[in-house]
């Protein structure tokens, strides 16, 4: 298992490799960049079709950072709505085949991760000055001093890692499943293929099948059939090394982890972003205390 | 070439490529549609709120306008029934006024006919008496052929004219 493809590297500063990563990321932001313009565009008091789905979106992502954050870091959604997208796009660009999902790779994970650390603790900084910030590590007793460093360092690492493990994570199983289907294929194949008669018999079978099934209206049967029907004819035909078991099973894997999973992993990394950055940007204390 | 990083690794430069691109989407997002839809959506808000107050307001309004104007309703409803009732009290006291005029000038000129009756009788008695009194003398002296006394005289028609008065 590689990470990913470096596509060439520019010879300024050392080198600067333009990896798969870099393209996609890119890629992601022009596409976002795009969408947003075109979205944001043309309002009017009366909206239209396109409109009010712009509206609830932004809406939900308002009423999710005012639920999470606070009335008062109301204007971190668009931050956190930018990294929303772009961690969820990251991931389902991987779904293109021609790009490597930006968020398996933890540089990216990473670097968000670390956006956030810093944001929070500019908000301490903020809130408490730089020395205050300080002191909030030695509380609520000094002993604490060690544990609470530790929690700040292991925050951004944590974070970055749980999003990265779990589209990297997915794209390991992917590429496990096409080869193990890849094999299968091979074997099952080379065994049918060793006789005439046993691919026949194996293509008959699998009509007969896919017939019953289309007249029992049953979905299993029909694909059992096509299956059995394939493998007869690919042995008929004698190409051994075709990995024809590899459609469709993968695709119901990669629905649970791009679709699911990115799509969660893209919630539960703004979650995290909102929640942290919101304990770090206390309401303003309210005046005459 | 195709060369792979590794698996587990961040590449500084690609970190670098990921936090600029981060930051551009953000900017874009919070310009171009972040920032616009949500003015929009705060403007229409402000902008119902301000209606519905306005509503309510003309609401107000139009009941204290209506509460206004059936007091003033009512006021004059009462004016125009204390008019009516001075009126009528006025009418009646002049109807009154007119009666009581009316009478005491009937009174006034019963009480002067009583009078003038009284006067008249007591004149024509007096005539009568005095006629009847030289009648009597006239008669008594033709039956009695001689001078009765004066002061007699005088008593025998006073006691006839008693007893005619009497009978009369």
């Amino acid at each position: 298992m590689t990470g990913p493809k470096i596509y060439f590297t520019i010879p300024l500063f050392g080198g600067i490799p333009i990896t798969q990563t870099t393209v996609s990321s890119f890629v992601v932001m022009v596409l976002l960049c795009i969408a947003g313009i075109c979205l944001g565009r043309n309002l009017q008091k009366r909206p239209g079709r396109r409109q009010v789905l712009v509206e609830k979106g932004v809406t939900v992502l308002y009423d999710m950072v005012a639920d999470t954050m606070g009335p008062h870091n109301l204007y971190w959604t668009p931050y956190v709505g930018a990294l929303f997208l772009s961690s969820l796009f990251g991931t389902l660009i991987g779904m293109t085949g021609i790009l490597r999902s930006a968020t398996a790779d933890l540089s990216t994970t990473l670097t968000w991760a670390l956006m956030t650390s810093v944001l929070c603790w500019a908000c301490g900084i903020r809130a408490n000055g730089f020395f205050g910030w300080l002191k909030g590590f030695s509380e609520p007793i000094a002993v604490m001093l060690p544990m609470n460093i530790v929690s700040e360092i292991a925050q951004p690492i944590s974070m970055a890692f749980r999003h990265f493990g779990n589209i990297a994570g997915g794209g390991v199983l992917t590429s496990l499943l096409y080869t193990a289907l890849a094999t299968l294929s091979a074997a099952v194949l080379g065994l049918v293929a060793q006789s005439v008669v046993a691919a026949v018999i194996v293509l008959v079978i699998g009509i007969a099948l896919f017939a019953w099934g289309f007249k029992a209206r049953k979905l299993m049967r029909k694909i059992f059939g096509v299956v059995f029907a394939v493998t007869g004819l690919l042995a008929l035909a004698g190409l051994s090394g075709v990995p024809y078991l590899e459609v469709g099973i993968p695709g119901i894997l990669s629905l649970y982890f791009d679709v699911f999973s990115g799509g969660v992993q893209a919630l539960v990394f703004s979650l995290l972003t909102m929640v942290y950055i919101g304990n770090a940007c206390l309401p303003p204390e309210p005046a005459g205390q | 070439m195709s060369d792979f990083e590794s698996f587990v690794g961040v590449n500084p430069w690609t970190a670098l490529f990921t936090f600029c691109n981060m930051m551009i989407t953000f900017l874009v997002l919070k310009h171009f549609l972040f920032g616009p839809v949500k003015k929009m959506i705060d403007d229409r808000q402000k902008e119902i709120d301000t209606m519905y107050a306005d509503a309510d307001a003309a609401k107000q309004q139009a009941l204290a306008l209506e509460q206004q104007y059936q007091a003033r309703l009512s006021e004059v409803r009462q004016e125009s029934d204390a008019m009516l009732r001075d009126a009528t009290a006025r009418a009646q006291k002049r109807e009154q006024e007119i009666v009581d005029a009316a009478r005491a000038s009937a009174r006034a000129m019963r009480d002067a006919a009583e009078a003038d009756i009284e006067q008249e009788k007591k004149k024509a008695v007096n005539e009568l008496k005095d006629e009847i009194g030289g009648i009597a003398m006239d008669i008594a002296s033709r039956v009695v052929e001689r001078e009765i006394s004066e002061k007699d005289h005088r008593e025998l028609i006073d006691e006839f004219i008693r007893n005619v008065g009497d009978a009369s």
